[in-house]
């Protein structure tokens, strides 16, 4: 029961160490879609810790989950940002802001809002990810300039691609999930 | 006492926090890519050209004070490319073009400088500078032989090159004026030929009249 967070803290450790670190955000698509989900992942796991030991605190300012997905939404649109994709590999404090802000502050709240939302939010927030990640694909690859001044063009229409990718596999799913009725399996 | 409405503040507080962490991470909304925020902070700070020696596309060999008391309109570029460079000269020949003539060589000097001083030799430079109607005087193509000298004119002006693994570069690309002084006064789109033609005549008009 209690190791799930002592896996998180080591996935943490583990994406922070500097060898590891450096290979991810040498290419651009690991950077966005490999580093940060698994800094997200991390939190994930890691969420029961202060469940446990603040429970008060979630359940009286978290109670019906939005107050948390709100602020996942604002971390993951804020590292959606060209701009904080290239600072975090030219200033040391974004980079710092990174590793805490995508555990603590996306994937803690994602877990302890998720099992409280009711699926009305549970979708609205895979459509407004959806249209993000369209829009984003769209913008890194027919951008007509270079967003990132660390990463060369092609690397940016991979990534523009990864989001298209990402946006059609949370299409398919919302299709699926609005013919199929979940609540017969559970 | 009110569970509703606590969750509606903690919302709140949350709303509150994203548009400051947004606010500061844009500058207040400004620059959302880096390069942005470079330009802009460039325009903030108008750095000092430093005082690096150049070797041109006739061999010649100078300070970059010999262009003192002139404004010098500068592009980063190297021979090789096959992308932006050639498309960024042939911008920069619009610009020189549009330039009422009698400022040209008096008032401004339209200076082109390698960032790959090894293949960039004063004869390909030669060569390369024909290509776009440049002559040679009023419109230099220059190298900085010193490798150190190079990184510190490419740091102060941001300009930012990375080497692929096919013997190119990526890099950005821009119009740099740089006033009599040597402090660098304007960073412009280098798509923009008639703005930044505009832009630069304006600036010499009220030159003169100073």
């Amino acid at each position: 029961m209690m190791k799930s967070p002592v896996y998180g803290l080591l996935l943490l450790l583990a994406l922070i160490l500097p060898p590891a670190a450096n290979l991810l955000e040498s290419i651009m698509i690991t950077h966005m879609h490999m580093q940060m989900p698994l800094l997200v992942i991390s939190g994930l796991f890691m969420a029961k810790f202060f469940q446990n030991r603040f429970p008060g605190f979630f359940s009286k300012w978290n109670e019906n989950g939005v107050p948390g997905l709100l602020l996942f939404s604002i971390i993951m649109v804020y590292w959606s940002l060209p701009r904080t994709m290239d600072e975090a590999l030219t200033l040391t404090s974004v980079e710092v802001f990174k590793f805490i802000s995508l555990p603590f502050l996306a994937g803690v709240p994602l877990r302890d809002s998720w099992p409280k939302l009711s699926s009305f939010w549970k979708h609205a927030l895979i459509i407004f990810f959806t249209i993000l990640f369209l829009a984003l694909g769209w913008l890194y690859i027919w951008s007509p300039v270079q967003l990132c001044n660390n990463y060369l063009v092609i690397e940016q229409i991979t990534l523009g691609w990864g989001f298209i990718s990402t946006a059609f596999a949370m299409v398919v799913y919302l299709i699926y999930s609005y013919f199929m009725d979940f609540s017969k399996y559970e | 006492m009110f569970p509703k409405n606590r969750t509606i503040l903690s919302s709140l507080l949350v709303l509150m926090f994203g548009a400051v962490l947004f606010y500061i991470g844009t500058d207040g909304f400004q620059a959302f890519t880096a390069e942005s925020a470079r330009v802009n902070q460039l325009m903030d700070e108008k750095p000092q050209f430093p005082d690096v020696t150049l070797e041109d596309n006739n061999g010649r060999t100078y300070s970059f004070s010999e262009f003192e008391g002139k404004y010098v309109f500068i592009t980063f570029l190297y021979t090789s490319c096959g992308t932006v460079c050639p498309e960024l000269e042939v911008n920069m020949s619009e610009v020189y073009k549009q330039i009422p003539e009698d400022y040209i060589g008096h008032d401004i000097q339209f200076l082109s400088i390698s960032f790959d001083p090894e293949r960039d030799d004063p004869k390909t430079l030669d060569t390369y500078r024909k290509a776009f109607g440049s002559d040679g005087e009023t419109w230099r193509m220059a190298r900085i032989p010193d490798k150190q000298e190079l990184k510190s004119l490419l740091d102060r002006f941001g300009v930012i090159v990375i080497p692929d693994e096919y013997g190119n570069f990526a890099h950005n690309s821009a119009f740099y004026l740089v006033n009599p002084k040597g402090q660098l006064i304007e960073v412009m789109d280098y798509t923009l030929t008639e703005e930044a033609a505009d832009r630069v005549t304006e600036i010499l008009l009220s030159g003169r009249e100073e």
